[in-house]
């Protein structure tokens, strides 16, 4: 199109990164987030006791088959989640039987203290970091399939980039450690480069995964041309087989202790990693007992598992499921892209490659800004409007998004805990505060736009350890002395966040201050220079000295 | 009859072509692919790997519609392309049981 | 063990840098036939490092392992190598001393 295919390439990367470079900052911070959405629903929900990892789990098991002989006994099935590092809580989950009219009963999930063996009761209803996550893949306010397919459409377009990203850049490996940071345009370029080329393998997999995640809908037409209805529900079984399920015997059985299995399963595991345990048909003498470990594969481990007779406490063999060669690619990359096998040291570096990606992202629109913005400066009448556009969504997005989710944490603080609807309120504040910071950069000179924006992301993060400490009584001062390091830890991020941001503002402030101060060609004169960014010429003198 | 002069309408023509003509290449290929593999592997995982190579594909489709020298030559070869997996798919299925 | 891995990815990495005209990590004249070997001595390391990774950790999660390690210890090093070059070499050296001591 170019003339040149590695031109061509180079036009369509640009082209295909703007069109949805906002979308998919969007679902890199919201995705990165969804890692830790287990961490950050227990930070939103105060109510809930400290962490108990270091309580015996035979015990633990014990006081949970207390309390569910007792409160689910009408049950099918019962699942009990162990504290971990993810998540120190126990917690039972159950379904109501359903009611007349209803497909499936209620699910109940209770939250255990420890200490009492009781239910805590009055927790605020909040979305927690599952809201957060499945604004990733789900976005807000539009139908589930409307969503998939913007989230399919914004995942191919940089599925395309990632490719042409990869083809038309010659200096990928010559460049490859080049970072001429302070110098502007090439600066910029720089980071873009090594922030996508160091990361190369998750990029692609992270995009191609992404789309695997929703294949039937995506090709719908070859689906349905090639299978009817039945074959489509054999597709699935085949493809993705479940477990066999068994059945009821309606004769009642006494359901063997726990934590004797518990003894057993430790023999048979080298390692003590259990996390669930699940009880199907509870109160039948065919009941059964599965417990299931961290997952130590990608794709299925059959070892992962071991069911117990749930009467007589014996092991059971289960026939492995019959795996097909795709379904385990797919199954492989979705597991990739989930991240849900990840012990703590590898969830830390998919912390890091996702925000990798945001800020690779994040980098490449404002290196497009950046690389128009001499001949932009210079029109008889401002500005383009695509340049501005690009430019204000850069500002909202890049920092106003991390605003808004802050936001998000300080309406879970700040909502009154009784309000109707709280939980989408907690959203609404997210997506209302973040509307607000997309748009005011319009009224006002791009670089104060972006040192306030980035002023504004420093307090509202740093300050949240201290929100905590004014609203709960989950703040440091009683997390770090108990270890619970879950609820610790995001107030630390929080804060790092924020000292990060307040970094940046500081380099935005030193770079204005530095570019005004500096006789160059650039079309402002110093004092107006200074005065939109919205220093004046004395403090500047004073900081540069 | 609008003289499409301006060069916007050739690109937007190429966006068309990537988008419409691209997914016609993924679902005609994955087609192909399931019936290509249908006696090795049965129905299910033959369709499940021409599904899986079509976001590939499609990817390729779109990125190869932009290098080309026209526009016009971005849709012949796409359709050609198209036409000829449809064709093969086609008699394929006519073979399988 | 698994910091090991990452410090043995590391030296790789800059073995490899010290061969891309980046004379400011060490400011002493390198002997020609040394500066032959540095690139295959990082290829090695890299493919040793691979091993290690899946002896570790197993087919599945192994290359899991091996390419975040990879990308973790790449943007320090590239931070560095912009700001603060010399340190570098002593880095290469005492760093997998001192995870071997901490764990």
């Amino acid at each position: 199109m170019k003339g040149d295919f590695r031109q061509s390439m180079k036009w369509l990367h640009t082209w295909v990164g703007l069109v949805v470079g906002w979308v998919l900052v969007f679902m890199f911070i919201t995705g990165t987030s969804g890692y830790f959405k287990k961490e950050i629903t227990r930070w939103m929900e105060p109510e809930r006791p400290l962490a108990s990892t270091h309580l015996d789990k035979g015990e633990l098991l014990a006081m949970s088959q207390r309390y569910l002989a007792q409160h689910a006994t009408d049950a099918k099935r019962w699942q009990i989640q162990l504290p971990n590092s993810r998540d120190g809580n126990l917690t039972l989950k159950w379904r109501k039987p359903p009611k007349k009219g209803e497909r499936r009963g209620k699910r109940i999930t209770k939250i255990i203290n420890t200490d009492t063996g009781l239910a805590t009761e009055n927790i605020r209803a909040t979305g927690g970091g599952s809201a957060l996550y499945s604004l990733h893949y789900r976005l807000h306010y539009m139908p589930r399939i409307v969503a998939y397919w913007i989230v399919g459409f914004c995942t191919m377009l940089m599925l395309i980039a990632v490719i042409t990203g990869v083809i038309f850049y010659k200096k990928i490996f010559s460049d490859f450690f080049t970072y001429r940071a302070k110098k502007g345009l090439i600066g910029w370029l720089d980071i873009h480069s090594v922030l996508s080329v160091i990361a190369i393998p998750f990029h692609f997999m992270i995009t191609y995964s992404g789309l695997l995640f929703f294949l039937a809908t995506y090709m719908a037409l070859s689906f349905n041309l090639s299978l009817n209805s039945d074959q489509q529900g054999e597709y699935y079984d085949q493809v993705f087989p479940n477990n066999i399920v068994h059945e009821k015997s309606n004769v009642l059985g006494r359901l063997a202790p726990l934590s004797d299995m518990y003894i057993v399963s430790k023999q048979h595991w080298k390692k003590d990693t259990l996390t669930n345990v699940t009880v199907n048909f509870p109160m039948d003498s065919n009941s059964r007992v599965k417990f299931s470990r961290w997952e130590t594969d990608i794709t299925y481990n059959p070892e992962d598992q071991l069911v117990f007779a749930g009467v007589s406490g014996k092991i059971i063999e289960i026939p492995t499921r019959k795996v097909t060669v795709p379904g385990q690619i797919n199954d492989g990359f979705i597991s990739l892209h989930e991240g849900k096998f990840a012990t703590p040291i590898v969830r830390g570096l998919y912390l890091f490659v996702g925000l990798l990606g945001a800020g690779m992202v994040a980098s490449g629109l404002i290196l497009w800004t950046t690389k128009r913005k001499p001949k932009q400066l210079k029109k008889t009448k401002g500005p383009d409007f695509g340049y501005r556009l690009v430019e204000q969504l850069n500002i909202g997005t890049i920092v106003g998004l991390p605003i808004a989710i802050a936001l998000y944490f300080w309406a879970n603080r700040l909502l009154p805990v009784g309000m109707e609807n709280r939980a989408a309120w907690e959203i609404n504040c997210l997506f209302i505060s973040w509307a607000v910071l997309l748009i005011y950069p319009a009224f006002r000179p791009a670089i104060t736009a972006w040192y306030e924006q980035l002023k504004i992301s420093a307090f509202v993060f740093c300050f949240i350890p201290l929100l905590n400490f004014i609203t709960t009584d989950k703040h440091l001062g009683i997390t770090l002395p108990r270890s619970d390091w879950n609820l610790a830890g995001f107030d630390l991020t929080m804060l790092a966040i924020g000292l990060a941001f307040s970094f940046a503002a500081y380099k935005v402030k030193k770079h204005v201050i530095v570019k005004a101060l500096k006789p160059n060609g650039d079309t402002y004169k110093t004092d107006e220079n200074l005065a939109i960014a919205g220093f004046s010429s004395s403090t500047a003198k004073k900081e540069s000295n | 009859m609008v003289k499409f002069t301006n060069p916007r309408w050739w690109v937007f023509s190429r966006i068309m072509a990537a988008t419409l003509g691209g997914y016609a290449l993924a679902t005609s290929s994955s087609l192909f692919f399931s019936q290509l593999l249908l006696q090795s592997l049965g129905i299910y995982q033959a369709l499940h790997i021409g599904m899986l190579l079509s976001f590939l594909i499609y990817a390729c489709a779109a990125m190869w519609a932009f290098s080309t020298s026209t526009a016009k030559r971005a849709w012949l070869l796409l359709l050609q392309f198209n036409l000829v997996l449809i064709t093969l798919s086609g008699l394929l299925m006519q073979v399988n049981p | 063990m698994l910091l090991l891995s990452l410090s043995f990815i590391t030296m790789t990495l800059f073995c490899l840098a010290m061969e891309k005209h980046r004379k400011l990590i060490i400011p002493l004249d390198i002997p020609l036939s040394v500066q032959a070997c540095l690139r295959p001595l990082a290829w090695a390391m890299l493919i040793i490092s691979f091993y290690l990774s899946i002896d570790l950790y197993g087919w599945s999660i192994g290359p899991v392992v091996f390419f975040g390690m990879l990308t973790g210890c790449l943007l320090p090093l590239i931070l560095l190598l912009t700001f603060r070059p010399t340190i570098i070499p002593l880095l290469a050296v005492f760093q997998p001393v001192i995870f071997y001591i901490s764990y």
